[in-house]
């Protein structure tokens, strides 16, 4: 950097950044995507395995949807803030925020999928001789399939949303470019910074969209959940 | 690590700074950075309140912007406050408005918009069309429909909708400290920026305090401002 001097003009953006500080903003876009996506995927586990619970044992549904509600009200500055003296300003204390928060509406979206799969279907799979395991996982998966790619897109593209904020503990993508912007008062970086997360979010939605349109092809009404 | 390099630890214990008087008072103090943060955030949800609950009503009243509605929902959970914040500051500046409100200002009602407009759209659309004929056939007109019908029933989810919009905004709000503002996310920034994980949580504790409380206060709310009747037939729709 430093080829930019306060004397110059300072537009909203200015093209050649992308040329110059390419690889700054290559290396910023690749964080944010690996961010959101050790965040995505640690919800989606940790989310699979509390659905599961409030499938399997009723009672639990109500409790589990509490919890996740609480910490979606978590502001994401005192969560990133509580985090930093125990794990530092690491990845980790990016990625455990923003895997909390995709829990509510993960779980919410599996539990709805399961929960969508006609009674009918479970007993005609259980009457053909499949095992528990193999109706969960060849019948009512598939057929909850729209809902937990619907859930799977909210998800994705709020967190990318959200990994901007991570930058005021160092880590954050594109984030980094937008506040690093502000400390020097040089729109470029935050314009970009800004404007690559909001279309990186639109991109991985309309991939997941893609994807899940492929992979469950009976889906014919074009909705999911919500 | 902007904020985070630098400043030798100056580490000062969480309940030793909250309990002290000066951290409480003065232009920097706790209680002038929590009127700020108060100020800003109502602002933004009563500007909702006032643009989204008439146009919902009026759409939902009428039987249009299903696609609206749908779009909304996708919508409301998606909005990069801080990325539409920073996007907004250079052109602020630039303007000569300054680093606050504006930028922050818009962002916020962003996220304030999407849940108001959704629960009083839904809260009318899901009343029964046999009590809105009811209604008709006593001879209510349009207006004592929507008024005295459509919303009174719907009371209990558009409130709802307000709580949701109130919580998101309150607790996305800090941010704004790190955008050029100040607000109550002051002493997460400061702590981060003095390498001072005292202050640091204490600032992370009150933030997600008023967090908290703003849920808390609208659950009383909830409960004393509506007739049993109304509340019974309320069913809540998002979250």
């Amino acid at each position: 950097m430093g080829g930019v001097l306060a004397q110059a003009p300072n537009p909203i953006i200015r093209w050649e950044y992308f040329i110059d500080e390419w690889d700054q903003i290559q290396q910023a876009l690749f964080e944010h995507l690996e961010l959101t996506v050790y965040a995505v995927l640690l919800g989606l586990v940790v989310s699979a395995g509390l659905a599961a619970v409030a499938l399997r044992f009723r009672w639990t549904a109500g409790p589990i949807n509490g919890l996740t509600a609480f910490l979606y009200t978590i502001p994401s500055v005192a969560l990133f803030g509580i985090l930093v003296p125990y794990f530092g300003l690491s990845r980790l204390t990016a990625v455990l925020p923003l895997a909390m928060y995709t829990l509510i509406i993960l779980v919410t979206n599996i539990v709805a999928g399961f929960n969508a799969v006609p009674r009918e279907v479970r007993e005609a799979a259980d009457g053909m001789g499949m095992t528990p395991a193999r109706r969960v996982l060849r019948v009512e998966l598939p057929l909850a399939g729209p809902y937990i790619i619907a859930g799977l897109r909210i998800a994705v593209v709020s967190t990318v949303g959200l990994v901007t904020v991570a930058a005021i503990i160092g880590q954050g993508g594109l984030g980094r470019l937008i506040l690093d912007g502000l400390l020097r008062s040089f729109w470029t970086p935050m314009t970009i910074g800004a404007g690559l997360s909001i279309l990186l979010a639109l991109a991985l939605d309309a991939l997941i969209l893609f994807a899940g349109k492929r992979a469950t092809p009976w889906d014919r009404s074009g909705r999911g959940a919500l | 690590m902007v904020f985070a390099q630098a400043a030798e630890r100056r580490d000062i214990g969480v309940f030793e700074w909250l309990f002290d008087p000066g951290s409480w008072t003065g232009a920097n103090g706790i209680l002038a950075s929590l009127a700020d943060t108060l100020a800003l955030c109502s602002i933004v949800v009563a500007v909702a309140c006032v643009t989204m609950i008439p146009l919902a009503a009026w759409l939902a009243h009428t039987r249009r912007g299903e696609v609206a509605v749908s779009w909304t929902v996708t919508l409301s959970r998606a909005v990069p406050t801080f990325a539409v914040a920073g996007l907004l500051v250079p052109i602020s500046l630039r303007n000569g408005w300054g680093f606050e409100p504006w930028p922050i200002f818009i962002a916020l009602l962003l996220l304030a918009l999407p849940p108001i407009f959704l629960n009083t759209y839904t809260a009318i659309r899901q009343i029964s069309p046999s009590v809105v004929e009811a209604a008709r056939a006593m001879g209510y007109g349009e207006r004592d429909v929507l008024f005295r019908v459509e919303l009174a029933l719907g009371t209990s989810v558009i409130i709802d909708g307000v709580r949701i919009a109130a919580i998101t905004v309150v607790a996305t709000e800090p941010i704004r400290a790190f955008l050029g503002g100040n607000g109550l996310g002051r002493f997460v920034r400061d702590g981060l920026g003095q390498n001072n994980d005292g202050l640091l949580v204490a600032g992370a504790m009150l933030v997600a305090g008023l967090a908290g409380l703003t849920a808390l206060l609208f659950r009383m709310f909830g409960r004393v401002a509506l007739p049993d009747g109304v509340r019974r037939l309320a069913t809540t729709t998002t979250r």
